[in-house]
């Protein structure tokens, strides 16, 4: 059989099989993808024949300072909120890994969070942070401290929704660091012991190297999620006080369903889609390689 | 080398300062909810609490007044359970079917599915409101099954596949060899060994289902609600905040996924390892 025949006849028998999975992703995320960056080049609203503008919806965006707030709102927590929750992960990936006594309670324990839903965290960091009887308030006022004040200062509210995202998704972070390092061999380390090295030499000669690779994957995999952060914001403070903690999904949010602005909220989806993408993209081609590397 | 005890000692009882602090922030906030959904609503923030009397005050007020968070756990459940089916039958399909052939078709409709689930799910929602709309599937527990399935079929297909691999496909010729078809070999051959993922898959779907608002929060307005959706207009909706209630709420909506993530840690983890590290 010839390599070509066999692969048609390859294609003929996955195709079932593989067919409703790709079904329900065109349907509901491939074809509405390509319909936002029609209706991105259009003048809509809803349930209005949409007009072509070209770039109309973008060069107004670009012109939005609002949208420049929420960009650099959300960069600066995706930012904050990727970095500290890799440094911590990273330190608890090492920690348990070292041996701790009850492990199987403790890794129940740091995954509690993950059980928890964006809203219910919201009502608990809500409470340990309220203005007048929270009980970090209370703690930090005790012991003299300035007190996070996070429905009166933009940058606190968007402090609030760093700390809350990255308690949620801490569990995930944490889980890839720890099964990458489980997943070292043993005899390195021994060969390392043998060789002499301290802790500090063996964190940096031979774990934080080896573990580069699953760091990379958890980052990028948190930066994109982080970017389309959306709930914490919304449920803390709405994008207010005067639309000062906006992030660009509820800024796009807003334009579509506050301001029936259909072609400014799906070229703001575009951008936030490209620049999904540009972050991805290097992660995306080594997947790409690999596959294709078994395809054949 | 360090055999003195005094490092030691440093030591252990650093692990313990820190253990003690992860312990504080991971279920800390947790911890801090449950006793105050326990708690009479006057004595929640008082300054000082003297003796703390659990009670279920909260609980039965939330049971008398908030019908619709009732409501809205039976929706989640509907919803979590549907997405569950569905996703984990479309993934186990796709996972079989990428396992066993390989094609520069297949090869880059599975990278089609990876990158597709990349796009921040808010982009697609905007053009498919006026479809469900005009489906007449708005606000229907149909419409967010059907999402909540596809955005887990990616990573289910994944793991899926990642289990399926490890399953030998000797197994497979030999029942082929005794006239199975393909269907057949899937059904009776590699389903039974492939339990492990599916629940991984299972675990994911339910969880994420469970606690989703986004989705929720546009496509359904009434009959459709679910738990967090409930609770979120709770938040919006407290003039003079009944915060003992909205604890209870938090707590009964959290305690059930929360004793399912940890009986089934071992899957999770699996399931997130071999889902993100090797796909």
């Amino acid at each position: 059989m010839s390599a070509i025949s066999g692969a048609v006849s390859d294609n003929r028998r996955a195709l079932p099989f593989v067919a409703p999975a790709l079904i329900l992703i065109g349907a509901v995320i491939l074809l509405p993808a390509f319909y936002v960056l029609y209706l991105s080049f259009n003048e809509s609203t809803f349930g209005r024949a949409p007009t072509f503008v070209g770039f109309a919806n973008y060069a107004r965006i670009l012109a939005d300072p609002y949208f420049w707030r929420a960009l650099l709102n959300t960069a600066v927590v995706v930012l904050i909120v990727v970095h500290v929750e890799l440094a911590l992960a990273l330190g608890m990936a090492l920690l348990f890994a070292s041996g701790l006594p009850f492990r199987k309670w403790l890794i129940a324990a740091v995954l509690a969070p993950y059980a928890v839903s964006e809203v219910g965290a919201v009502v608990m960091w809500r409470t340990i942070f309220d203005p007048d009887a929270g009980v970090m308030t209370r703690l930090l006022e005790s012991l003299g401290l300035p007190t996070l004040e996070w429905s009166v200062w933009p940058s606190h509210g968007l402090a609030l929704v760093a700390i809350l995202s990255i308690w949620l998704h801490l569990p995930f972070t944490f889980i890839i660091l720890y099964a990458a390092r489980l997943g070292l061999p043993a005899e390195i380390y021994e060969a390392a012991r043998i060789d002499g090295a301290g802790p500090l030499q063996i964190f940096r000669r031979v774990t934080f190297p080896l573990l580069i690779p699953a760091m990379l994957v958890a980052m990028l995999f948190r930066y994109i999620f982080a970017f389309r952060l959306f709930s914490e914001v919304w449920l803390l403070t709405q994008g207010g006080p005067a639309r000062t903690t906006e992030v660009v999904a509820v800024y796009l949010y807003l334009e579509a369903f506050r301001y029936n602005n259909f072609g400014v909220a799906t070229a703001t989806g575009w951008l936030m889609v490209l620049a999904s993408l540009l972050l991805a993209s290097f992660y995306l081609r080594r997947i790409y390689k690999e596959m294709f590397a078994r395809g054949e | 080398m360090a055999n003195s005890s005094a490092p030691r000692l440093a030591t252990a009882l650093g692990k313990i300062f820190a253990v003690t602090v992860i312990l504080i922030w991971s279920i800390g906030p947790i911890a801090l909810i449950f006793v105050a959904s326990l708690t009479h609503e006057r004595d929640i923030f008082a300054a000082a609490r003297t003796a703390w009397r659990p009670t279920f005050e909260n609980f039965i007020m939330l049971w008398r007044k908030w019908g619709d968070f009732f409501a809205g756990l039976t929706n989640s459940l509907i919803i979590a359970a549907g997405a569950t089916l569905l996703a984990v039958a479309v993934s186990t399909l796709a996972g079989f079917g990428y396992s066993r052939w390989r094609s520069r078709f297949l090869s880059g409709s599975a990278f089609a599915l990876i990158a597709l689930r990349l796009l921040p799910p808010i982009v697609t929602t905007l053009p498919l409101f006026p479809v469900v709309n005009a489906l007449r599937l708005n606000d229907t527990h149909a419409v967010l099954i059907i999402l909540y399935a596809a955005f887990f079929v990616s990573l289910g297909t994944m793991v899926m596949r990642t289990f399926i691999d490890q399953i030998p496909r000797e197994l497979d010729e030999a029942a082929a060899m005794d006239g199975a078809t393909q269907f057949q070999i899937l059904r009776k051959v590699i389903l039974p060994l492939c339990g492990q993922g599916m629940v991984a898959v299972a675990i994911f779907v339910i969880v994420f289902a469970w606690n989703e608002f986004l989705f929720a929060f546009i496509f359904t307005t009434k009959w459709a609600k679910t738990a967090p959706l409930v609770m979120s207009e709770m938040i919006g909706s407290l003039d003079g905040v009944e915060w003992g209630v909205l604890f209870a709420a938090t707590i009964t909506q959290l305690l059930p996924v929360l004793l399912f993530v940890i009986l089934s840690q071992r899957h999770l983890i699996e399931g997130l390892t071999a889902g993100a590290t090797k796909g």
